[in-house]
């Protein structure tokens, strides 16, 4: 008895501390807590749908460690990396070991040459690559073979305001080969040029939020004397950081504490946020005291990403923390932090997404921080994909997969909810909404669950009610024919 | 005439919302018993129509429950009116007790506590489209005890028309006030309390050192 106890115990034992052992080096592996939030917006640990693999810097590639980084943009083949202190553009192979290319110089049209002076955005497009030259106050429209092809200053037009000064800062085009710039300073949205440099206009401003303040000036102003008005502090709205294009769609994003609403917008050609009408939130909803800061930091994302299948990293630079969503806003994965480990960062200055991972650009470490898909976010994602594209039925057994992995995570429960609402099991889909906390979903299923049990039933809630209308006709008689006696 | 028992009453009161309480004030009648029960029908009516409303109307946040709101919202603002409408209407010649003010006023809400049940069982049968049947019930109920509430305050202090509104929007105003007192009070209460621990936690430090 006593030898079967101790074996007991030692297998208990073995199980314990070995079990243990296997937890822990997977939870130690990264320096911050994934988390999600739940059906009521509380944050909840959660699954890890990435996890940091490597993290790569300038000496790493063979180019000479980075300066206060600033871009990266990967064209489907090679990474570039704005290098802002060190003045050049870097260009990396697609698996960031080896340095392909870097431009420095740069001939121009008139055959002499320039630099660039603390570049800090760059796009590749076309065998074009835009380069936002800040410090120039231009944006440059360079070949692969380091030629000039436009050259592009501060406007001279009417809408472009002459005192303010022209800082490109992030740049993008289009198919048709627009350039979209992120101006500093320029609150009145990104600027916008033809496919010649010319100016055209301003493009997807943000809106002054609706404050009490604001809609007190607004009120006062009626009231005011041009001459007053002019000394007053006018209200802006706050200038865009950074951008991504995607399709047709440009997204945008903003740093700024102060605003809540306009923080990522997704713009059609004509300048109109398609999110604007949504209610949809980005970033943490709540941020936790920072006790190394004395403070509940402001959240602010400063750059936007979107990966090929459609999801939106947005980077928050106060935090660390890298937000996904998927193209319905949609929170699917809560990544990074600040801190000094492999997986934090210092101040993190651009994202960029290819395949299944996700780049972070560290303009103080100086380095690039590679996320990977786990087999979680593998699930999660295809699940996801599934379900956005319309194949309800075929994403169900991943969403029962996904919750089997991780029973906080809420977006699962409104997936499977409705999967099941297609395939016709209202009676489990009303249990999936509630669980997701999704009453216009479960008002959905319940419709229909009730139609069709009233179609089932409809001779028995027949006969109940007839027999119970008969029952009291037959009381009031009996009452009425006591009475009489 | 009028040999009602008090269930009989409250039935008549209820239904005839000029004259019934008016009766019933001839007749002496209306019993504080069934005013209890009415009172604690509604505390649990409030309870009920938050919680163990249909999800398809709204997703109640069940993860924590304290039962205090729910209980102020009901009882204890019955109580300020009843208190509230007794001090006022002493002041300007009513003639009710607080007793009868009391029975008079919770029978009264009967109505109103009628619906918030009945809304609650109809929630779990109905889906969005039909919530237009819900909230005329609830407008009804509402109504009702709201023209129920005037009679009932004009039966119980013999008050003309003109005099009940001014009483019951004098009414309104002592509940104000009393809640203001409240929060004086709290906050004298809280500023002796602080008092009282800074002299303990003194006086601990001084032993001790």
């Amino acid at each position: 008895m006593k030898r079967i106890f101790i074996k007991f115990l030692t297998v208990i034992l073995v199980v314990i501390v070995f079990g243990n052992n296997i937890s822990l080096t997977a939870v130690n592996a990264s320096p911050y807590i994934s988390y999600n939030y739940d059906r009521w917006g509380d944050a909840v640990p959660s699954q890890a749908g990435y996890i940091e693999k490597r993290t790569v810097s300038g000496d790493d590639i063979g180019a000479d460690s980075f300066d206060e980084p600033s871009d990266i943009f990967f064209d489907g083949t090679d990474f570039y990396i704005a290098d802002t202190g060190n003045n050049r553009i870097v260009g990396v192979d697609g698996n960031l070991e080896n340095v392909s290319v870097i431009y420095e110089k740069f001939k121009m049209q008139d055959g002499s040459f320039t630099t660039l002076d603390n570049p800090e955005g760059v796009f590749v497009s076309d065998d074009i690559i835009y380069i936002a030259d800040t410090q120039n106050s231009r944006i440059l429209l360079v070949n692969r073979e380091c030629k000039v092809i436009t050259e592009i200053t501060k406007p001279d037009s009417e809408i472009y305001d002459s005192s303010k000064t022209f800082l490109p800062e992030r740049v993008i085009a289009d198919k048709a080969g627009n350039i979209y710039a992120v101006l500093g300073n320029i609150t009145t949205g990104c600027a916008m040029f033809s496919p010649q440099g010319e100016f055209i206009g301003f493009y997807g401003s943000n809106r002054v939020e609706p404050t009490a303040e604001a809609v007190g000036n607004y009120f006062r102003n009626v009231f005011m004397s041009d001459k007053k008005k002019a000394r007053r502090k006018r209200q802006v709205p706050s200038g865009i950081t950074g951008f991504d294009i995607k399709d047709d769609f440009i997204f945008t994003c903003t740093a700024s504490s102060s605003v809540l609403s306009d923080t990522v917008k997704k713009l059609n050609s004509a300048g109109k946020n398609i999110f604007a009408d949504r209610d949809v939130s980005f970033g943490d909803y709540e941020l936790k005291y920072d006790t190394s800061h004395y403070k509940i930091p402001d959240s602010s994302i400063c750059d936007i990403d979107i990966s090929e299948n459609g999801n939106i990293n947005c980077l928050d630079s106060v935090t660390g923390h890298i937000f996904q969503y998927d193209e319905d806003c949609n929170l699917l994965f809560i990544m990074g932090t600040v801190a000094e480990q492999k997986g934090g960062f210092k101040s993190p200055s651009a994202i960029e997404s290819a395949g299944e991972n996700i780049y972070v650009l560290d303009s103080q470490k100086n380095n690039i921080t590679v996320f990977t898909e786990t087999s979680f976010g593998k699930t999660v994602h295809s699940a996801v994909e599934l379900y956005n594209t319309g194949y309800y039925a075929e994403s169900l057994d991943l969403w029962y997969e996904v919750l089997r992995r991780d029973g906080n995570y809420t977006y699962a429960y409104n997936g499977t909810a409705f999967a099941l609402l297609r395939k016709g099991d209202y009676k489990n889909s009303m249990k999936y909404a509630k669980l997701a906390g999704n009453s216009e979903l479960y008002n959905k299923a319940f419709k229909e669950y009730r139609s069709v049990f009233l179609k089932e039933n409809s001779g028995k809630i027949f006969t109940v009610f007839i027999v119970a209308v008969v029952f009291m006709v037959f009381l009031k008689i009996r009452k009425r024919g006591g009475r009489r006696k | 005439m009028m040999n009602f028992t008090q269930k009989q009453w409250l039935k008549y009161a209820v239904t005839h919302i000029f004259e019934g309480f008016e009766d019933m004030r001839w007749k002496k009648s209306g019993s504080l018993k069934t005013a209890f029960c009415i009172i604690v029908l509604f505390f649990f009516a409030e309870i009920a129509h938050e919680r163990l409303y249909g999800f398809q109307f709204y997703a109640t946040y069940d993860r924590t429950f304290n039962i205090i709101p729910y209980f102020i919202k009901t009882i204890v603002l019955f109580m300020a009116w009843t208190v509230g409408n007794w001090s006022v209407c002493t002041i300007l010649d009513g003639e009710g007790t607080m007793k009868n003010i009391f029975i008079y006023s919770a029978y009264a809400l009967v109505p109103y506590i009628l619906q918030m049940y009945i809304n609650t069982v109809l929630s779990h049968f109905l889906v969005r489209d039909e919530y237009v049947f819900m909230q005329m019930i609830e407008i009804t109920g509402t109504l009702w005890s709201a023209v129920l509430i005037f009679s009932a305050v004009k039966a119980v202090h013999q008050y003309t028309v003109l005099k009940t509104f001014s009483a019951v929007f004098l009414t309104v105003v002592a509940m104000f006030i009393m809640l203001a007192l409240l929060i004086l009070f709290m906050a004298l209460v809280q500023q002796v309390y602080i008092f009282v621990s800074t002299i303990y936690t003194e006086i601990i430090y001084r032993i001790r050192v």
